[in-house]
């Protein structure tokens, strides 16, 4: 018999996305992301093995780069994926292994205020030493 | 009120490809999408083709999937719908036969590997008696209608054909946990693989997609404790 079988894409498409499949696919996307940083970082680590040779100036260069603000706007957006993925690893294994089955949506809300909430205070702590350093000639006494 | 239905609409003996059909219908608030599709079988197009059976939600026939969402056609009043535009397909995930008709083979021979019946060994002298604590264990497992909406609503089931999917495991469930069932390890073995339990990614499109409202989630998340107290 002849039949007509849809490809799986599209229904991954087409089907409506409810809050438990929201948390499935920010999970899985955060944690694809997180590998694939995880590489670049131990990369960018390794080539600061040159500080043997020239007294630290790679390392310090690097760090320089690291600190631009493009970066630690970077560095903000990797923290909002690990604190996602790590609470919503939280609310996996209450579902597993607790009665979290039960309450999966309100875990995934709590999830989500937890996570913007640290997320914010992050950005705090982040671009408050920024900020302040970007407008400290005009209370410094020793003005540069 | 005027409602448009967009229909998917297929007849492997004659389309290559699928196709869409609108119908406009004159419809109460309080009418049933079943009884639209009836209407629309009925007064317009005969060669509508989905199945329905007692047409109240007990024989699990008519599992389509209504804007995106799996359903049953004859639980879901327009008035829930809260659409002008009612898209209706067959559930995703099964090969169509003909218009909303699905081949289930496959859903009923994963539900067979389960194992879905009571295993006794020595016949009791009267009957089977159960605790009333014992039977609540399996009081919502038992609602099962068996219409395939959970299995062909989940996206580990779209990716992977050869997931046994919520509803068997649900039914190993049912009777891994029933206090008659003489050898739960029976029901157990056949759903600890890579394909089987732990294939669940608790996306719980399933406990969505449930016409009788049980957390197929919850009773996979039991099945997955159990496993693990086993090996411990």
């Amino acid at each position: 018999m002849k039949f007509f079988q849809h490809n799986w894409t599209k229904v991954l498409i087409a089907y409506h996305r409810f809050a438990g499949s929201w948390a499935w696919i920010l999970h899985r996307i955060t944690g694809i992301a997180l590998t694939g940083y995880i590489m670049l970082h131990i990369i960018a680590l390794s080539s600061l093995q040159k500080h043997k040779i020239d007294n630290g100036k790679a390392f310090n260069e690097e760090m320089a780069l690291f600190s631009s603000p493009f970066f630690l706007f970077l560095e903000w957006l990797l923290f909002a994926f690990v604190i996602f993925h790590s609470l919503n690893g939280i609310r996996i294994v209450l579902i597993d292994f607790a009665n979290g089955a039960r309450y999966q949506k309100k875990l995934h809300y709590a999830v989500l205020t937890i996570g913007i909430i640290a997320f914010l205070v992050m950005g705090y702590v982040i671009f408050s030493h920024q900020l302040n350093e970007s407008t400290a000639f005009l209370f410094s006494p020793t003005n540069k | 009120m005027q409602v448009k239905f967009s229909i998917f609409r297929y007849d492997a003996s004659k389309d290559e490809k699928p196709y869409r059909q609108e119908f406009s219908l004159e419809v109460e608030p309080t009418d049933r999408i079943l009884d639209c599709l009836d209407r629309i079988k009925w007064d317009y197009d005969g060669s509508l083709t989905y199945r329905r059976s007692c047409s109240h939600g007990i024989c699990g026939s008519d599992a389509i999937n209504i804007n995106g969402k799996n359903m049953l056609a004859c639980q879901v009043l327009i008035q829930d719908i809260k659409k002008k535009l009612i898209r209706i397909d067959p559930i995703p995930g099964m090969p169509v036969i003909k218009d909303l008709v699905v081949d289930m083979t496959d859903f009923f021979e994963k539900y067979e590997v389960v194992k879905p019946y009571l295993i006794a060994k020595n016949p009791p002298a009267k009957e089977r008696l159960q605790s009333q604590a014992e039977r609540a264990l399996i009081d919502e497992a038992v609602n099962c209608i068996l219409c395939g909406a959970c299995t062909s609503s989940c996206p580990s089931m779209w990716g992977n054909p050869n997931y046994l999917g919520p509803a068997a495991l649900l039914k190993a469930y049912r009777f891994a946990f029933d206090s008659r069932d003489e050898a739960p390890a029976e029901h157990l073995e056949a759903i600890d693989t890579n394909d089987g339990v732990w294939r669940c990614h608790t996306i719980f499109n399933c406990v969505e997609a449930c016409p009788k409202e049980i957390n197929l989630t919850w009773h996979i998340s039991q099945l997955k404790k159990k496993m693990v107290e086993r090996e411990f």
